[in-house]
């Protein structure tokens, strides 16, 4: 089911993409957390948007590389050309992109939980930045994990459909614009949305482009469970897109 | 029981519309032969080898690579082929020694030896960046990591692009090679020379269409090689035009002649290796002042030929 050869080499290919928006991810995160300038911030800027844009470059970048950039350069013939089933190979892609995108929320909730149990940060204050009132006490390490299991949900959401189109496509061209405009549009959405939620009314509509509405931190800081409906929703995206993108590739003829 | 055929194709279409593609293809490749297939750009070379990797799947008709169909088991078939691809690049992995290090992970190959050997033959630095490499160089590249695998059958998609007229010799001897060892190789190419110097059986296509397959052995006796007499005197040309030769009994002198010249006194004829002695045994009986042969070659085959056939 898993070639490790194919799974060591996708990892080179992606590893420094990864390492770079990983370590950035993680100093912004532990810089917003631990500065008392800046903490207030934490919620609104961080995990209202970062948290959705850094890992959204990372998945629209690498997932193109998984298939349609190889298809593409024709340097996908040589995986090819061993006795691995395409559907291995797909699987291996499959488990790559899930696997790093989950190592790299796992690193941010790490992270941020280290730096919060040094000093943990009031809600109040934070909750009230990013639109969220009426929440009192500290931020604790389960609130912390719950919102970025919310995030990584939403991602993979996206790395599924951004993995579907290079799937699809043979041309890198193609499965770049489609993944890269529903990542781009899903991202800025999700920023003009914040907007709104900061008084511009009109602005809020946005998210309703947004696939980044399934994250929803605030009813995690609210304590209630809609955020729990959304992530099943994305769940439910990224496993059908996933589908998609691995029968296509499967069964489609390869210009290798 | 012994298989006779490595590869079978069977009434193989594969329309891509506006004339592309190829149409109804059929021949087999017998094991242990080198086959070559000869067309210009765009004739389907690539598309035909395409449907052997498994790679696209055809309109109608099929392939069978060791008595498996290329697409339904087309990772299984895999174990049996060595592939060196059309387009030359690699996936993204840094240098030639980590490609290779990982090529051979996917192979399941564990004995390095012949790998090394290979690249000593070939002279590849191979710890440089793929990225960095030349086109020969990555040629090369692609060349060590289709022979390295203990394949029965090499499908070469045009292999020796890129490479040097001394490169381009050793790829040959290592063909041979392998020929030598009971291994069946299919290789496309435009270059005459090279599937002349290997190939026992030769397939020409054009347009999406089989032109002629030509066995090596019927090859050597069709009339395709050009001998030009210059004759010493009027009279003896006159001569040897009107003379009820011998030779070739069944073909009249006029069908062989591609060219006269009375002025010069010269005659160009093409005639069949296997009937030089008789030629030559003719000739003894006038007097020459000048005599020449061209090369033997597929090239001169394909134009005086196979050209021919298709008006």
């Amino acid at each position: 089911m898993l070639s490790l050869p194919l799974f060591k080499q996708t990892t080179k290919a992606n590893g420094v993409l990864w390492s770079v928006l990983t370590v950035v991810s993680a100093a912004l995160l532990a810089q917003f957390a631990a500065l008392e300038m800046t903490q207030s911030l934490l919620f609104l800027i961080f995990y209202g948007v970062m948290a959705m844009i850094l890992p959204g470059v990372y998945i629209m970048v690498s997932s193109n590389k998984l298939f349609a950039s190889q298809i593409d350069r024709g340097s996908l013939a040589y995986v090819l050309s061993t006795p691995k089933k395409r559907s291995t190979i797909a699987f291996t892609q499959l488990l790559f992109s899930v696997g790093s995108i989950t190592l790299l929320f796992l690193i941010l909730t790490l992270v941020h939980i280290g730096v919060n149990a040094h000093s943990p940060l009031d809600l109040t204050v934070a909750g009230a930045a990013a639109g969220v009132y009426g929440i009192s006490g500290n931020l604790t390490a389960a609130i912390i994990l719950k919102i970025n299991l919310s995030a990584l949900l939403v991602c993979l959401a996206m790395s599924g459909v951004c993995y579907m189109f290079s799937g699809i496509f043979n041309l890198s061209k193609f499965s770049i614009g489609f993944g890269g405009a529903f990542v781009g549009i899903s991202v800025l959405s999700n920023m003009m949305a914040m907007f709104g939620s900061l008084g511009v009314d009109v602005l809020e509509n946005f998210k309703y482009l947004s696939i980044c509405t399934l994250y929803d931190y605030k009813s995690i800081l609210l304590g209630t469970d809609d955020w729990i409906t959304k992530g099943i929703a994305a769940l439910i995206v990224a496993v059908v897109s996933y589908t998609i993108g691995t029968v296509t590739f499967c069964k489609k003829d390869l210009p290798l | 029981m012994e298989r006779e055929n490595s590869i079978e194709v069977h009434n193989l279409t594969k329309d891509y519309k506006k004339g592309r593609g190829i149409f109804d293809f059929n021949f087999e490749v017998k094991k242990g032969e080198v086959f070559g297939l000869i067309g210009t750009n765009g004739s389907g070379k690539t598309t035909t080898i395409r449907h052997m990797m498994g790679f696209i799947h055809g309109d109608s008709g099929k392939v069978n690579i060791n008595g498996l169909d290329a697409w339904k088991d087309s990772a299984k078939i895999k174990q049996y082929i060595g592939y060196v691809p059309g387009q030359i690049d690699f996936p993204d992995v840094g240098t030639g020694t980590d490609f290779l290090k990982i090529q051979s992970e996917l192979l399941g190959l564990r004995d390095m030896s012949y790998m090394n050997d290979l690249i000593d033959r070939f002279k590849i630095d191979i710890t440089a960046p793929l990225r960095r490499m030349s086109k020969g160089m990555k040629q090369k590249m692609a060349l060590v990591a289709a022979f390295m695998s203990d394949a029965d059958i090499y499908i070469l998609d045009e292999p020796s692009t890129g490479l040097d007229p001394l490169m381009r010799d050793t790829l040959i001897q290592l063909i041979l090679e392998k020929k030598a060892q009971g291994k069946t190789v299919f290789m496309s190419s435009h270059i005459f020379k090279e599937v002349e110097d290997t190939c026992d059986t030769v397939m020409f296509i054009r347009n999406g269409h089989i032109v002629n397959l030509v066995r090596r052995s019927q090859f050597e006796n069709d009339p395709h090689e050009a001998f030009t007499v210059t004759f010493a005197s009027d009279n003896d040309y006159k001569r040897y035009l009107e003379y009820d030769h011998y030779m070739l009994k069944d073909v009249p002198l006029n069908e062989l002649i591609v060219n006269k010249n009375q002025k010069n006194k010269q005659i160009t004829l093409n005639l069949p290796m296997s009937q030089i002695n008789e030629f030559l045994k003719d000739l003894s009986e006038y007097s020459i002042a000048g005599f020449s042969n061209e090369a033997f070659s597929l090239e001169k085959y394909y134009t005086t030929i196979v050209e021919k056939m298709e008006v």
